[in-house]
């Protein structure tokens, strides 16, 4: 529920801040009122699993750019040097890896449904490294990573619409060190799955699309070897209602979505409520981009 | 709580020619696993060896000592246990010239 602007609900407001800020695990976070999830990896994989293309009859017919994906890993981020460095306050967080292939990309998901349709907000503590098989700093052999919501009406609402809003740190893009924020406003056609009339694909993660937020460039945080790794936040919001975003930060930064544009296409007969959530990496080089996450916090207003 | 019990999709329908290998898999925390690899093609060819590998830091790999004889039709399973691993596990497989198996490997990992 929604607190009214009372002098009881300032109370509790006020409570709700130092009971927050006062626990160890939450303190780090800004959620609003409800949290939906809050996922620490030492406690598991929280729900993350491997985004499945949709397949009919036979795995050959799932795109291409499906196929390639795998599970995520619970990891301490053990490296040959310096061994485990592990996560922020455990010795654990999950872990995105890509194939060995330039342009290859792997997707964890998380899939719920909404209650109301309102504010939500996704923050995450992650980072981002290339297999660490070279002696070299490797800068530029991570392409991206990046999240993205999976968004649909309920069933009564007459939306029209299912929403993606996608969003990826460009970290290098031919060996180029861009490090800039992008969102994605198209997807690609969709391709009939099968025979029975019955499923559809559409590779919204296509390579293709991705356009400048303004203002988007940030040099974060990488550090000097491989193997040395740093956490940094990231907080998004996002309004049901509206199917608009309302919000972007990333450590001391905040940007500009006026401009910003979600993915939006004809909803489907059998996503209602759908409330999903993505993480996922891209590689620039024939080598393996690994995107962690020490942890997750979903929250909205309801 | 429950100890974690996860099942993790390594490799699906991933063609197997030459020097295959799963896609490393870091589980430390897993005190034991069963991988099943599964021909979802019907194999062509000789069939190698499966074998269990173990790696000190997911880059380079050993023989675990656990082996099993790939499937040698369609839909035929192999099961490879382990309990002593270290942080990373992988399987692979050296086909002969002409041979190849489309498998689905699955790693099935308790704490």
């Amino acid at each position: 529920m929604t607190i009214q602007k009372t002098p009881t609900a300032d109370m509790a407001e006020a409570l709700r801040l130092a009971m927050l800020r006062a626990n160890p695990d939450l303190s780090r976070f800004d959620p609003l009122p409800r949290i939906i999830s809050h996922d620490d990896f030492s406690r598991g994989h929280c729900g993350w699993s491997q985004l499945v293309g949709n397949y009919e009859d036979d795995l050959d017919t799932m795109l291409p750019g499906y196929a390639q994906h795998t599970s995520a890993m619970i990891s301490t981020l053990g490296h040959w040097d310096a061994g485990s460095h592990g996560g922020m306050d455990s010795s654990y967080a999950l872990k995105i890896a890509t194939r060995a292939r330039a342009g290859a990309r792997n997707v964890a998901i998380k899939r719920h449904t909404f209650r109301k349709r309102g504010p939500i907000r996704f923050e995450v503590y992650f980072t981002f490294k290339p297999e660490a098989n070279e002696l070299a700093l490797s800068e530029t052999d991570v392409r991206s990573v990046g999240f993205l919501f999976d968004l649909q009406g309920g069933d009564r609402d007459n939306a029209d619409d299912r929403i993606m809003p996608h969003i990826r740190f460009l970290n290098a893009e031919n060996g180029k060190h861009v490090q800039k924020w992008q969102f994605k406003p198209e997807t690609t056609k969709f391709k009939t799955i099968g025979t029975a009339d019955k499923t559809v694909s559409h590779d919204h993660l296509a390579p293709e699309g991705w356009r400048d937020l303004p203002d988007g460039g940030q040099r974060l945080c990488y550090n000097e070897i491989p193997t040395k790794i740093n956490w940094t936040y990231l907080c998004f919001d996002f309004d049901l209602e509206s199917m608009r975003a309302t919000g972007f930060r990333c450590n001391d930064r905040t940007f500009d979505m006026s401009g910003f544009r979600s993915i939006s296409i004809p909803a489907m007969k059998n996503l209602w409520c759908m409330l999903n959530f993505c993480l996922f990496a891209e590689t620039d080089t024939d080598k393996r981009a690994f995107l962690y996450v020490d942890s997750v916090c979903i929250s909205g207003d309801f | 709580m429950l100890p974690e019990n996860i099942t993790a999709v390594v490799g699906r329908n991933d063609r197997w020619t030459g020097n295959a290998a799963s896609e490393p898999h870091e589980c430390g925390w897993a005190r034991e696993a069963i991988i099943f690899v599964r021909a979802l093609k019907t194999p062509k060819g000789k069939q190698p060896v499966a074998r269990v590998e173990i790696s000190p830091d997911g880059m380079r790999w050993l023989p675990e000592g656990t082996e099993a004889a790939m499937p040698s039709e369609k839909d035929g399973i192999i099961a490879l246990r382990v309990n002593h691993f270290g942080n990373w596990l992988r399987v692979s497989a050296d086909f002969g010239n002409d041979a190849e198996s489309t498998v689905l490997v699955t790693i099935h990992l308790k704490a």
